[in-house]
Formats: C-alpha cells, structure tokens, sequence
C-alpha cells in the first residue's frame, strides 16, 4: 500500500504563507458547503464517517461535538490541541508548518457545528517557532472573512507534556498549574472555564474540510471498520528515511518501517509515544489502526543493537518528569519505576523487581487520575512480555555480580 | 430519597442526583477509606485511596468525585479496589520520611491507621531519594515537617476553603511537587494566625503546633 | 486583568529579563490579585520557565528516545566541552545556558536542539560548535 496523500496533499504544494494560494487548490470550498447546511448535518456527517481523534485516544469526534451541540450554555469553545508533547510525533507540526490554512478551515467548521464563538489554539513552547506562520494564516483567513463566526486566539504551553492532556490543557489556559483534573464533569459539558468545550488534535480536525466536501461515504471507505480514513504516522529512530507518511489505517507496519521508511534488522517498536505499546520484531506485520495499535501514530524504530531495558527506564525517566504530580498512583509510582529500572540497567538489579514493576503497574492502570499515569506502565509491561528474558539476565547477571563481590569482599 | 438508584455491595441504594459515590456509600454505613477527602472541603481525587470497582467500567474510579448514576453497580471491597488501596499506602509510606513511624505522632497518623487496616506488609518499594526539607520553626502558629506531607492537600484547600486565608500553594511538578509558602520560603506570614485549621485537617504530623513539638 | 492571563505574563517576564524572579512574581501577583504562591506554583511547574538567572542563550537539547538513538548523548557532551558546563548551568560570560529537556517534535531531524526558540536538527560535534558561534 502506497501512501495516500489526503490530509498532507497541500503540503510543499501551497504557500503557508499566503491565503490564495491554499483557495486555489480548493481551500474553504468545504467550509463554504459547512455554511449551507445545518450544524446537525455537519455533525451527522462527521459521525457517519467514523472520524476518531487522531491524538492518541480515538474518541469519536462527531459523537463528541454533538454532546457539546447539545449542552446547555450559550458561550462553547473550541479548542485545537497543539500542544503534541508525545515522544516521536511531530506530524502536528509538519501540517502547521506546510499547510496551517486546513487547520483554519477544520477550526471554522467545528466552530460553525459545535456553536462556539471563540477558539483557541494551544501550542507547545517548543514550537514557538510556528507562533508566527500561525498567527499570520489566522490574520489572513480572517481577512478573507472565513472566521467571522470564530474569534481563534493562541495560547502558549511553558514546556509540560502533561498539557496535551486535555483537562491540563485547560488548566494550563486557564492560567493554573497544568494539573490534570478529575473526570465527570466531561469538557463538553463543563471545560474551560466551565463552559462547554471540545478538544480535538490538530490533525483530528485536519480531517475535517475533507470529510465534509468529499462525502462520510468517500471517507468511510478507507481504512477498517473501526479506523476510518487516514493517518500521519511519524517514524524515527533506526531507519534510513525518518519522517511524516500518510498512509491509509490499517496499513500494514512492516511495510511503513521497512519499505518506505528503510529500516533493518529491526528488534522492537514502540507504536503511540512514550506510553505506546511495543511491538516485536515477529508481529512486525501488525495493521496500524484504533483496534490494534495506534496512539499519535508515533513509530519510533529500533533495531537489533539496542537495549530493551535501557529503552524503558529513558521511557519512564520521561513519564516520571513530566508526571503533574497530582495523583499517588502516577507521582509515586513513576518515581519507583524509575528507581527499579535504573538499579537494572546499572547492574545493581534485584529478584523481585519484575514483580514490583508488574504490581505497581496494575495500580496505576487501574486507579491514576488520567492517561498519563493510567498509560505509563505500557511500555513496562510490554516489554516484560516480549522481552522477559532481558529483564531476568538483567537480574541474574546483577546477582553474579554482586556474589563474586562478596566470594572477593 | 433521591432519584438516583444504585447498588452498592448489594445494598439498593438511592441519592439526588450529584451526589458522590462516597456520600451515598456513607449514608448506608458502607465505609470506603479515604485520605484527601473531607467532607467539608472540596474533592480533589488525588490520593486514590477511595477507589472503587463501577460494574462496566475497565477502571477503578475515585468515590469521592464521581457522582452517582441511575442503574450503578459498585463493590467498594473487591481484590482489586483492595490490592490498589494497600499499593498506593505503601507508595506514600515509602515517599516521605521515616521517623514518624516510630515517635509518638505515629499514633494519630491517618496513613498509619490506613497502612495498619489494610495490612500493609514489610515495604516492597523504594524510591531514590526520600522527600527531605528542613522543619519550618519560624511561625508561632504552625510548625511545618515537610518530610512527613504525603502531598494530599487538605492544608491547601482547608487554608482556602475554610480559613479564607490562601497561606499555602502547590509548586513544583512530579515528584517534587511540595506545598509551599510564597516563593518557597518558611512558613512565617502575618496573615497566618493561631486558627489552626490547617493543624486539624494535616493527616500526618507534617504540621504541628510548635509547643508540641516533634524531636 | 484576568487570572488566565497568568502564564502569559509568566512567560512575557521571562522574555523579557531571561528569567522569572521573586520580584517579578510578587509584581504579577498584584496585578492578577493572586497569591504569590500560586505564580510561584505556575512557574515552577513547566520547565521552560526559570526561577534563576540564565544565560543570554538558552540551548535545550533532546534527550528523548528518538535523539538519543542518534547519539543524543554525544550532541550534550559536545556542547559541555563546547561550553565548558553541565546540564542546568550557565557560562561565566552569561551568553549560554545549556539544558536537557525532553522531546520537541523534531524526530525526524534528530538529534536535535532548541537554540532559545529555533530548531536546528541533524546535529554533529562540528555542526554544533558552528551554531554555537553564530551567537554573541
């Protein structure tokens, strides 16, 4: 399967910094055809065609904006997450860099479906280099008068990866410390500032121009039943041609990481980000969609040289820092991983490890506050279950070792 | 009653709607142990220690924010609500320092009590580096031991909440997170008086009327 | 002036004196009718603000997995002999400060950096030190 250029067909094409040249290739005939129909049909369509966010948790979207549609309030917010923190990903970039007028468009018509005057854009610090682009392809659709019913405002992160969580996000606009926050009350029925709100990823809503002007049906016949339409998928690590493809879901893994992306002797890989799942080198052919496995679309590759021990204590050396610090199971635990896993990867490993890291795992799982520290032990577990035999010479040679010391001492 | 029905270890139980799983659970004299809740101050759900097992739902959720719905099914008791319960004592056990397991604020330790009903075993985890701040002595009023917090922010919320005061914020991230005075500086401020609120609603012996003292 | 204008202000201190000081946040509690404990909450919890002095020039390198399979780790330990400092420290001569940081979406170019608010990917020792010179 080639790839299929739909969201990523502007890009290195049009000028992203200039209007006229995003309309001449069709730009905002969708949102002109937005403008003709209902809200509720704008919705309809969206659910009809399977759309599911595209930022790692693959909610559905119409289903989403119609809770908001539909919640009482008068004053709705939109909100487009930019704020791609998750290791590997930076196909939200690659779009607001090549092509930020589809978000404009996909914003203007969320906006036009949800009933929400005012849209923000929360953007990484680490990408304050696109603050500019951005806020020029604002100005510019503005101008031609496409966001006449969406005052869009940028709202900068100051470095936390907790605030791609939705609730930190909203925390963090609302000008608070980036603390997850409990759920219910869902954003669409209480977000920002109490208001209803809708979260959708940048690229959720890239989809969106082009599901309303080609059809949910032209949409839903790709991919799979549960995985509809297509998905950047952001490969790094060990291959020869690192970076953004668009393929359509369920295309198959080997084929992204080997054939286009040039990757060899691959030992693991590690699919969704830092709390993605791992994927050996024997299910290689594993189709990337929701019901499989998916995340951001991070591929992150590596091969037969690398250390699958080493590579989750730097996991969730990660996780523990950027951990908000709000709930025991996430705060504590990650901080005890991180204990553990660096004693094994410094030869200093003990029996019972393996069974601290499981347990702890079954707890945060089951009882942390958000996705963050509910998905943190994933790639722990699934590297103890593809590669238990690492763990245990990890620990068996920390044992040698230290008995020769005594044997010596 | 209320609208609401539910059941909860198999007691039919009913509540108006926005009520907690917690608050309806009490009314039946179901204890669900908690540790940040109380009563009077707003639910934050950050210790998890009140998690319960909802029939349908792939986790555990906190009772003292989630609000009843019609049809609910809930075991506050079963061996995984339990087996998380017992996980996170002993993650707060292990995170702050260690004499108070000895010395006579032991005794009216909540997490001790909490540690000694969910019998809590020998320690099984262990992080780097124990919390470790030197005591606040400055305040007349109240005498902080950071290194006994267990980060529920009762301090903060009853000071906020209760006081109207505002004495005590949350900074740092992670694991550093720590309830501070302005800019991290020892508790001494004037608008701190001898209310003592903040005393009452510490479940460890991280605050402390100064008289009392803890060697 | 609203409370959600609070890390703007945050950030805005930083811009413009390199770093958030007691001062600032007492300023910025005023003007937002806040405690200072809870600007101080807000700026010590993202790690791109700083409570400390730093340098002209803030280099954040990637120490993410992505950059650190492309030898993430050498890139920081040519900076260091570079520089002369550790993570977390600034020159003598206050032009740089030099911090580990994690993943800033720029995978495919890794290994990779942050130079205050430009990316520069595919970094060598010698690309490194180029860079380096073309800041006063």
């Amino acid at each position: 399967m080639p790839e299929k250029k739909i969201l990523t067909k502007n890009c290195g094409k049009i000028d992203p910094g200039d209007v006229s040249t995003y309309e001449a290739e069709g730009g905002f005939k969708a949102l002109e055809k937005t403008l003709r129909i209902s809200p509720e049909e704008v919705i309809a369509e969206v659910k009809a065609s399977g759309l599911r966010g595209r930022g790692g948790a693959g909610f559905p979207c119409g289903a989403k904006w119609e809770l908001a549609r539909k919640s009482k309030g008068d004053e709705k917010v939109l909100i487009c997450n930019a704020d791609e923190g998750e290791v590997g990903t930076f196909k939200d970039r690659y779009l607001l860099q090549h092509d930020p007028f589809s978000l404009m468009e996909g914003m203007a018509i969320a906006g036009y479906a949800i009933g929400a005057g005012k849209g923000y854009i929360y953007l990484r610090s680490e990408y304050h280099y696109l603050l500019e682009g951005l806020q020029k392809a604002i100005d510019q659709s503005k101008e031609k008068g496409y966001l006449k019913d969406l005052e869009i405002e940028i709202r900068e992160g100051a470095g936390a990866y907790i605030c791609g969580e939705e609730s930190a996000l909203m925390n963090s606009i609302e000008g608070k410390r980036g603390e997850s926050r409990f759920r219910p009350p869902f954003p669409p029925e209480s977000g920002l500032f109490e208001k209803p709100t809708i979260i959708n990823n940048v690229e959720t809503l890239v989809n969106v121009p082009h599901i309303i002007q080609n059809g949910s049906e032209w949409y839903g016949a790709m991919g799979t039943d549960e995985s509809k339409g297509t998905k950047l998928f952001c490969v790094s690590g060990d291959v020869a041609r690192p970076g953004v493809y668009e393929m359509e879901l369920g295309c198959d893994l080997k084929e992204l990481v080997m054939d286009l992306a040039g990757a060899k002797e691959i030992k693991m890989i590690q699919v969704g980000g830092s709390t993605g799942g791992i994927i050996p080198s024997d299910m290689l052919s594993t189709p990337l969609a929701y019901e499989t496995i998916l995340g951001s679309g991070a591929v992150m590759v590596f091969d037969q040289t690398r250390d699958v021990v080493d590579f989750t204590y730097r996991t969730m050396e990660f996780l523990n820092e950027e951990s908000c610090g709000k709930c025991t199971p996430c705060r504590e635990g990650t901080e005890v991983m991180v204990g553990v896993l660096g004693r094994l990867v410094n030869g200093e490993g003990v029996d019972g490890d393996m069974e601290v890291l499981e347990e702890l795992s079954d707890t945060m799982k089951l009882s942390a506050l958000c996705g963050l520290g509910q998905t943190a032990p994933v790639p722990v577990l699934d590297t103890l279950k593809y590669f238990r035999k690492d763990y245990e010479n990890r620990i068996s040679q920390s044992v040698f070792l230290r008995s020769l010391k005594t044997v010596n001492g | 009653m209320g609208d609401v029905k539910l059941i909860i270890d198999g007691t039919e139980v009913s509540g108006p709607s926005g009520m907690t799983i917690l608050e309806a659970a009490n009314e039946t004299d179901i204890n669900i142990p908690t540790l940040c809740h109380r009563p009077d101050l707003k639910p934050e759900g950050n210790c998890r220690i009140c998690v319960v097992e909802v029939e349908g739902s792939p986790r555990l959720v906190a009772s003292c924010h989630t609000p009843i719905t019609e049809g609910m099914v809930i075991n506050t008791c079963t061996p995984k609500a339990l087996a998380a319960r017992k996980t996170v004592v002993e993650l707060l056990i292990a995170g702050h320092t260690g004499p108070c397991v000895t010395d006579e604020c032991a005794k009216d330790c909540e997490l001790h009590y909490l540690a000694a009903e969910l019998e809590v075993g020998p320690p099984r985890f262990q992080v780097k580096a124990r919390r470790s701040y030197p005591m606040e002595t400055l305040s007349p009023y109240v005498q902080r031991d950071m290194g006994r917090c267990i980060l529920c922010r009762r301090c903060v919320r009853a000071c906020t909440e209760i006081a109207k005061k505002n004495v005590f914020s949350m900074a740092y991230r992670g694991f550093h997170s720590k309830v501070v005075v302005d800019c991290d500086v020892p508790l001494d401020k004037e608008e701190c008086r001898d209310c003592g609120i903040c005393i009452d609603y510490c479940p460890t012996s991280a605050l402390t009327k100064p008289n009392k003292g803890v060697s | 002036m609203e409370r959600d204008q609070l890390l703007g202000m945050i950030k805005e201190e930083q811009a413009k004196n390199g770093s958030v000081s007691d001062g600032a946040m007492a300023h910025i509690a005023q003007t937002l009718h806040l405690p200072i404990g809870n600007v101080y909450g807000v700026t010590t919890f993202y790690s791109f603000l700083s409570t400390r002095p730093l340098g002209r020039h803030v280099i954040h390198i990637c120490k993410s997995v992505p950059c650190f399979l492309q030898n993430g780790a050498m890139m920081a330990a040519a900076i260091e002999k570079e520089l002369g400092i550790s993570p977390g420290e600034t020159t003598s001569d206050g032009r740089f400060s030099f911090e580990l940081t994690n993943c800033i979406g720029a995978c495919d170019q890794a290994p990779a950096m942050l130079v205050d608010d430009e990316v520069y990917g595919d970094l060598t020792p010698e690309k490194i030190g180029e860079i380096l010179k073309s800041f006063e």
